[in-house]
This record gives C-alpha cells, structure tokens and sequence, in this order.
C-alpha cells in the first residue's frame, strides 16, 4: 500500500454554513515532500487539521495508514501548528522528557543535537524564548520523531531568512525515505527547492496535484511562477 | 498513556495549589499564635483590632483556598482543550476518554486535598491556640481536659432529643455529600467550561455564567431533596 493518506469526498462546513472544504478527494504517497499550496481561505489549514484529528468532517472520510483519526493515526503523524502552543512554563528539557513519553518514535538524542547546534539551553523556559526561538524549538520537536507523516502548516513564515535555511535543512536531513512530508505555506520560491510535488487548492478543492519535475518540464515555469498564474486575482 | 498524562498533569499542577495550601496553614498557625500575645489586654483598640483581622483573615483564607483551586483548574483546563495548547492535547495520541478522564481525576483529588487542608488547618488554628494559651495561663489546660471530658455525655444527650431522630442519616448524607463534592465540584467546572464554548465571541464569560446557572440547578435540586426528606421525617413524627 503506497498510499499514506487517502481523502474521500471530504467536506468540512463550519457554522453560518462557511463550506471550507467541499467534497475533496486526494490521494498523499509516502516518501514524498508535498507541498499544499493556495491562497487564504482556500482550506489548507481546515483539510490540515482533519487529517492532524482536531476536527470532525461534515461528509467524508479521511484515511491515514487506512484508519480514520483516532490515537493510533495520532502516533503515526507529527504535526507542526502555525501557533507557538507549548505551555509558557514547561523548559525545553521538561518538553524532551514529555514528547519521550507519549510518542515511541521521538528520538531524544536528535532534539538535544538540534538544540545544542542552534545553542538553545534545555533549561531555558519557553515563555523567556523569542517567538523566532520558540518556533525553531517546535520544528525541532516534530522533526524529532521518526514518524510516518510530518505536517508542517506554515513553518518558515515567522523567522529569519538564515533560519529558513536551517529549518529546510532540517526537514530534509530528518525524515525518513519512507516518510511523506506535507508542507502548507504561502512562500513557494523558498521551499520550492525540496518539494517532490504538489497540490494546489482553491476553495475547498484539489485543483492540481502534480510532481515539481513536470510542472517545470511541461509548463516550463517554477512552481512560484506558475502558482502565481493559477491564482492570479 | 493515562498514568502517562496522569504524571505530566500532576507534575505541572502541584505548586499553585501547595503554594495556596502553605499559606493557609501559615494563616492558621499565625491566628493561633496572636493568643500568645499580650495584645488583647491592650487599652488602645488597634492591638486587639489587629489580633482579630488576623481571625477574618483565617476565615476568608479558608474559602479562599477552595476558591483558588477551582479557578486555576478551570483556566487551565479551558487553556489545555480550547486555546492554543489544545494543539499539543488534541495531537496526544490518547483517547477523547482518557484526555477527559485525567482532567477528572487530577481535579478531584486537587479538590479533596483543599477540602482536607481546610479541615487541617482548623485543627493547626486549634492546637497552636490551645499551646498559646496554656503559655499565658497553665492553669487553661486543666479546665479545657475537664471540658472536653464532659463532651461525649452532652454529645449523647444532644443526640436522644426527640427533635433529632433520624439525624444520623442525615450526618451520614452529609458526609457523603462532602466527599462526592470534589468530584461533583470538578464536573460542574468542566462542564461549565465546556457549555461556555457554545457562545463563541464571549467563550469565558459563557463558561462563568454557565458555572452560575449549573449551580443554581444544583442548589434548586438539592433543596428539593432535603425539603421532600424533611416533610417525610414530619410525616414519621406524627
């Protein structure tokens, strides 16, 4: 079974009948780095958030290792919000020993390493970290574990241009072949470089899923020129 | 995983409550303390004003421990499942059941310790008054043995008063209605919390207006019951 995710008819409505999703269906490989690309409001977050579990479709089905969301699919994805969301108090370290606990696959001698190469002290406690510092402490939670789908929702947005780096870097050098990577954000020239394919949503709806390689080939533009044809106002 | 979120939760909540509780004891132990004093002999009205603001303020500490825990479990439930936290929560990979049942627990024993420290802290504020004034007055300690020696008899002529048949059951529901209480205290904030997410643009003023009419229903019921069971015991007498 190549197929790591698979979207059914999936629709989500939120109250006063805003439709945000609108009978989607798609299909997410393993051992690919996609990136989930459309405008505000096109539903990324919404379709994020149902395959993360955090919220119930109206209609659909959404499948992840063919389970619907629940505690087991929780253990196989790791998802990274656009949201600083740790709790203030904790210290980096408290934070290691807790994500040890309650995921199998977190490697805690990996986050140590990350954290020591960016000089973030274990002993810091979050609420005295800068919101750029914070998110780096995030990233380098999530790509901690050896999951088999990390979601990252806007990972590059808040920080530095020399972070970015760092943070594509690490996405990178930290998944596992077997392990699909699916990156939301609104800044394709920078992340187009480690994208495997993509797909584009508008309004609640999958309008292209295609590899970067033949976007280039056949349309002969980047992924950033011709999202900008596509979705152009 | 719920002893797993079981140990996080108690690891991340024990300070504020044992802060609360500390200071109550404190309270307890200073109030007992002013006995030793020579201040209630005082002429000038400040010294012994000061001794017995000290008392209030026993008082007042004592519902303020309860008043405290419940508070600071409820902004941190609300934090954990409905603000940005929620993220880490909701992405556990646990059950809805066992997110729900560690919240639970941890609160209710939260509760019950605060109840026991109240009780705790009456019998501190008793033993440092009766040593305070057996300090100033030896003489106090062999009247009080006498005292508390004619107790049980005047206990058990209390108790054979006509009026008061069937206050067993009644001491017997009360206690049981205290130790529920901490448990029934925790379900009524949580469901408090929750029912205020319905008013989606004033979720925390939803949640305490919810917290106020749960209450009242509860009040309501209860009185109820204890009405009906009164006019039962009426019926008995007669």
């Amino acid at each position: 079974m190549n197929e790591l995710v698979q979207i059914n008819n999936l629709t989500k409505i939120y109250e006063k009948e805003k439709l945000a999703l609108d009978h989607m269906n798609l299909t997410i490989p393993r051992g690919r780095i996609i990136g989930l690309l459309g405008p505000n409001g096109s539903g990324k977050t919404t379709l994020i958030k149902l395959i993360s579990g955090l919220l119930v479709a109206t209609e659909g089905e959404v499948l992840v290792n063919g389970s619907r969301p629940g505690p087991e699919t929780k253990a196989a994805v790791s998802y990274l919000p656009e949201r600083t969301y740790f709790q203030g108090g904790m210290q980096v370290k408290e934070l290691i020993a807790y994500f040890t606990d309650f995921y199998k696959d977190f490697r805690p001698e990996r986050a140590k390493q990350m954290l020591a190469n960016l000089n973030i002290d274990e002993n810091a406690r979050l609420k005295t970290l800068s919101k750029g510092t914070k998110e780096k402490v995030q990233l380098i939670m999530v790509m901690s574990r050896d999951a088999q789908l990390y979601i990252l929702d806007e990972p590059i947005a808040g920080v530095d241009p020399a972070a970015r780096d760092y943070i594509l870097k690490t996405i990178i050098s930290n998944y596992n072949e077997n392990a699909t990577v699916l990156i939301s954000t609104h800044l394709i020239s920078d992340i187009e470089k480690i994208l495997d394919e993509v797909v584009f949503i508008r309004n609640g709806r999958v309008i292209l899923q295609d590899t970067v390689e033949n976007i280039r080939e056949r349309r002969g533009k980047s992924v950033d020129s011709y999202f900008r044809e596509v979705f152009a106002c | 995983m719920l002893g797993k979120l079981l140990k996080h939760e108690w690891k991340a909540v024990w300070k504020v409550p044992t802060l609360l509780i500390g200071i109550l004891m404190l309270i307890a132990v200073l109030s007992g303390l002013t006995f030793a004093l020579p201040i209630w002999d005082s002429e000038w009205i400040g010294l012994p004003l000061s001794g017995i603001m000290m008392f209030v303020m026993f008082y007042l500490a004592m519902f303020a421990v309860g008043i405290g825990i419940m508070i600071y479990f409820a902004v941190r439930y609300y934090k954990n499942m409905y603000t940005d936290e929620g993220y880490l929560t909701h992405t556990l990979p646990v059950s809805a059941r066992q997110l729900l049942l560690n919240k639970v627990i941890t609160m209710s024993a939260w509760n019950l310790i605060g109840g026991a420290a109240v009780v705790v802290s009456v019998i501190i504020f008793g033993g440092v008054t009766f040593l305070s004034l057996m300090a100033k007055d030896s003489t106090f300690a062999r009247g009080f043995v006498e005292e508390i020696a004619q107790l049980p008899r005047v206990m058990r002529a209390i108790w054979n008063e006509p009026y008061l048949r069937g206050i067993n059951g009644f001491c017997a529901s009360v206690v049981f209605l205290l130790l529920t209480s901490s448990f029934s205290g925790t379900m009524m904030i949580i469901g408090a919390v929750n029912l205020g997410q319905m008013v989606r643009k004033h979720r925390i003023l939803g949640a305490v207006g919810a917290y106020f009419v749960i209450n009242f229903c509860y009040a309501d019921a209860l009185y109820r019951y204890y009405h009906a069971a009164d006019a039962g015991a009426d019926k008995q007498c007669l």
